[in-house]
């Protein structure tokens, strides 16, 4: 059809398609999606690629996204500037890694960025205090909560320093062979 | 925070760091997340270089990205893997295109093949996802309720898929063959020999008064008119069939079709639980990652529906507070007295032996049912009544139905006074169901075989003659094949009116009615191993009875089908996700483990009416030999001689032997090569506990 030809030009797919894990159609498909978040910002003609970048708040609207507890980390991790402005690019970037043919590994290295909430390159007991309390509604005891974060230390920590590095977290994910089912968007 | 360890070299310590070391010395494991492979941060990459002191960049600025350091494990690995920004992919895709132009044609060639054999790759599991059954149904099951109850989908589809392949196997060589030497009236040459006339007398079609319900009777019941058609085993002629060139011996299709679907079953569901064994493995450690695999692991991303999120987040707490509280009971399991522990294990003993006897108790039920049932039939006393025929005709499957709902109810109350940790409660209760579920099929089987050979006795005054139960079996294999197919009617019946008649007005009842006890027992929950358990049932009853009943995987493959999407209904309608949820790895190997046991039961019917029993005389395609098996010895000698010594050698002891001590030396080897692994993976386990020690030893020395 004569549509793909103006959005963008074979190259851009080809590269795209070797840079991520989705199909021609699908990246397609994920430009409509972009545009339908904001018309009004988002060119229809992606061949001189152009500079858009979408504010946090229109990302986190998305239906995939919106119920996450974690949706405003994950944008974030996927940024440049790690504020949550996504272009196409990031945003493609962020759904090619969530989807279902991205390797265990790489899934584990932006696991580990959206579970660090301050950043520091360790998961340590504030970032676990709040991953917690967002997965269990902060319907936990603070006594309660503090003792998981003690286990979760306890059992994924192998240099001793109190905190997790990545690769005491990489350690423990490949242990878990539902990793990759449940770090999984489908768009 | 800066220190020196041992064997650090100056690569690893950024000056400016904030001390994130990621290689030891000699650890070979940690070795593993050095630099090289180390975390690449997005966005920094632009500033590396710069000397603003921000722990992002700091830590992750050793491996400068330069042209010239493309490392070598890199260069192949597709560049849809590397955790960079699109821009910087696209660098290095062009960069690495660039490499390849740098080599001779045949690298480029085979660089370029590589990438379009890819695309093409991508492009046939595309096209071939619309091939897969339900797959948009699936996912949304696994969106909304888990992966857990979406591998109950994929388990129930698997099974449709081999049943419809059996079903071709023996629509191909068995059903059809039959049918085109029916209609084609070819001359058919039968192989039976002469038997005492006593033995042949079978006339299916009732004579006398035909009542008006005789039709639906029939259908129910598999009697009558059914055993005339292609449907049961004794409407299969033996006969050999010579067109011309054209040779097919139907016994031996019959045979040789059983063994191989048999044997197909066994290699599919071997293969599909090989993956599900290596994940089950990995997870052998649960005792060690139980709490991060929770938090880490335990969030389903795919979740849309805020009131799904809610529950599972509930669902989440209600975990964790379980595990912390089984950590309490636990400790204080560990200080209970010798006094407290005699007790408990004196219960615990008690408590078996209830359960062993309840579980007798059903068996003896099914025994009499059985043999009751079978009389009955045969003395006309509830010829005249419809209801009262359709219930005797059916006791069997009513007992086995009903022991199967009542027990696991029993055996979750008894389990809670035994106080097992939460593990150990689930697994001795799946346990207990599977056992009684799979045996009570046995038994009734038992119970069959005690009447059609008069328990085992030859020489007894009713199984003198023909070598089985003549007056009441004029052909027992169709018979048996009656039993499994009304328990397959059965059970189809039984889901459906508990669907309809249970689950909807429990839901109307807790959407209309608001008063306390009904709120209390809430909505009702999609419990998956015990609808998994129902489905292997069904199938376990399917295997036994396809050599008796041939068209049955075709009415399974039907029935399944229905039940897939009244389930599907009945799971988004009336059901609310489990509290304790089902990990879809553990999951699929049990699923498969249950499946196995289920086939290796089956196994055991059908083979010793193969070697064992004598076939009916007046039908089916084996009558006149003393054994079924016999059409393949048969057979053999009709082969050309060198063929025929061949075969006569496989099956002779000469082979058997030897073959069955290679088999027992294998087993042995691999056992010993699992357990030198076992005892690799624990001596590395040591090796990281005792690098963590160590490390912590010598943060606190130079303090």
């Amino acid at each position: 059809m004569g549509n793909k030809q103006t959005i963008f030009t074979d190259e851009q797919l080809d590269a795209y398609q070797d840079c991520t894990f989705f199909t021609r159609k699908e990246i397609l498909r994920l430009h409509g999606i972009f545009y339908e978040l904001a018309p009004s910002i988002v060119p229809m003609d992606y061949t001189d690629d152009p500079d858009v970048k979408l504010p946090i708040q229109l990302i986190i609207n998305m239906p995939e996204l919106v119920e996450n507890p974690f949706k405003e980390r994950i944008v974030q991790s996927f940024s440049e500037d790690g504020d949550g402005n996504l272009s196409f690019n990031d945003f493609v970037d962020m759904l090619s890694v969530m989807s279902e043919m991205a390797p265990r590994e790489l899934k584990a290295i932006y696991a580990f960025k959206i579970y660090d909430f301050n950043t520091d390159n360790f998961i340590c007991k504030s970032d676990l205090e709040k991953t917690i309390n967002k997965l269990t509604r902060e319907e936990l005891e603070e006594e309660e909560v503090n003792l998981v974060c003690e286990k979760v230390i306890e059992e994924a920590d192998m240099d001793g320093d109190g905190k997790l590095a990545f690769a005491d977290f990489e350690n423990m994910i490949s242990k878990a062979p539902d990793f990759l089912s449940t770090f999984h968007i489908r768009i | 925070m800066y220190y020196a360890e041992d064997g650090i070299t100056d690569e690893d310590i950024h000056p400016l760091g904030t001390g994130v070391l990621w290689k030891t010395s000699e650890s070979p494991v940690a070795n593993e997340f050095s630099p090289k492979n180390g975390l690449r941060h997005r966005g920094s990459e632009s500033q590396w270089g710069a000397t603003d002191i921000q722990p992002m960049q700091q830590s992750r600025s050793f491996q400068p990205w330069s042209d010239t350091d493309l490392q070598d494990e890199d260069e192949d690995k597709p560049v849809k893997e590397f955790c960079f920004s699109m821009q910087r992919k696209r660098e290095i895709r062009i960069k690495q295109e660039k490499q390849g132009a740098k080599k001779n044609t045949w690298e480029t060639w085979s660089r370029d093949y590589k990438r379009s054999f890819r695309q093409f790759q991508s492009k046939a599991s595309e096209s071939l996802q619309f091939l897969v059954l339900w797959r948009r149904t699936i996912n949304t099951i696994g969106g909304n309720f888990g992966t857990g109850i979406a591998s109950y989908f994929t388990f129930l589809r698997f099974l449709i898929l081999m049943n419809f392949v059996t079903f071709l196997l023996i629509g191909g060589f068995i059903v059809i063959p039959n049918i085109v030497v029916q209609e084609l009236n070819v001359v058919q040459t039968s192989q039976s020999s002469n038997t005492t006339g006593l033995c042949l007398k079978y006339s299916p079609n009732p004579q006398g008064l035909e009542r008006y319900y005789t039709f639906i009777m029939d259908i129910l019941m598999g009697t009558g008119f059914m055993e005339l058609t292609y449907m049961f085993y004794g409407f299969y002629k033996n006969t050999l069939v010579i067109l011309a060139a054209f040779y097919y011996n139907l016994p031996l299709a019959y045979l040789t079709t059983t063994l191989f679907y048999f044997l197909l079953s066994l290699v599919w569901i071997v293969v599909r639980s090989v993956k599900g064994f290596k994940q089950s493995l990995l997870t052998e450690n649960t005792e060690l990652s139980n709490y991060t695999s929770k938090i880490f692991v335990g969030w389903d991303f795919c979740i849309k529906d805020p009131r799904i999120i809610k529950l599972k987040q509930k669902s989440i707490r209600y975990e964790l507070q379980m595990d912390l509280e089984e950590e309490n009971m636990r400790r204080k399991h560990a200080e209970r007295t010798t006094s407290q522990l005699a007790a408990i294990y004196s219960l615990r003993v008690f408590l078996n032996l209830v359960v062993i006897c309840l579980t007798g108790a059903a068996f003896y039920c099914i025994y009499l049912s059985t043999v009751n049932s079978q009389e009955l039939l045969i003395n006309s006393s509830v010829k005249g009544n419809f209801i009262l025929e359709l219930l005797v005709g059916y006791l069997p499957s009513i007992t086995i139905t009903a022991a199967n709902f009542f027990l696991p109810i029993v055996f979750g109350i008894i389990i809670l006074w035994e106080k097992y940790t939460l593990n150990w409660e689930i697994r001795l209760t799946l346990v207990r169901c599977v056992f009684l579920r799979l045996t009570s099929l046995g038994m009734l089987l038992y119970s069959l075989w005690d009447k059609i050979t008069c328990s085992g006795k030859p020489h007894d005054a009713k199984c003198v003659t023909c070598g089985y139960n003549i007056d009441e079996y004029k052909c027992w294999e169709t018979r048996v094949g009656q039993e499994m197919y009304k328990l397959l009617i059965f059970d189809f019946l039984t889901v459906l009116v508990v669907i309809l008649l249970v689950d909807f007005p429990r839901k109307m009842m807790v959407d209309h009615c608001s008063c306390k006890p009904i709120q209390f027992w809430g909505q009702q929950e999609f419990l998956v191993p015990q609808n998994v358990l129902d489905i292997v049932y069904g199938q376990t009853v399917c295997w036994i009875g396809t050599f008796f009943c041939p068209l049955l995987p075709l009415l399974n493959t039907v029935k399944y089908f229905i039940i897939f999407y009244m389930k599907r209904l009945t799971l988004f309608t009336n059901c609310r996700p489990a509290d304790r949820t089902f990990r879809a790895s553990s999951a699929n190997f049990f699923f498969m483990l249950v499946l196995l046991l289920g086939l290796a039961i089956s196994w055991v019917p059908v083979l010793y009416s193969i070697f064992a029993m004598t076939p009916s005389r007046a039908c089916g395609p084996f009558n006149g030999q003393t054994n079924i098996w016999d059409t393949i010895p048969i057979t053999i000698q009709t082969l050309p001689k060198t063929a025929a010594e061949f075969f006569l050698f496989i099956g002779s002891q000469a082979f058997a032997v030897p073959l069955f001590f290679l088999c027992c030396i294998l087993m042995f080897y691999l056992i010993a090569l699992a357990s030198s692994y076992g005892e690799l993976v624990k001596t590395l386990k040591d090796q990281l506990q005792m690098e963590r020690s160590r490390k912590m030893f010598l943060r606190q020395v130079t303090y």
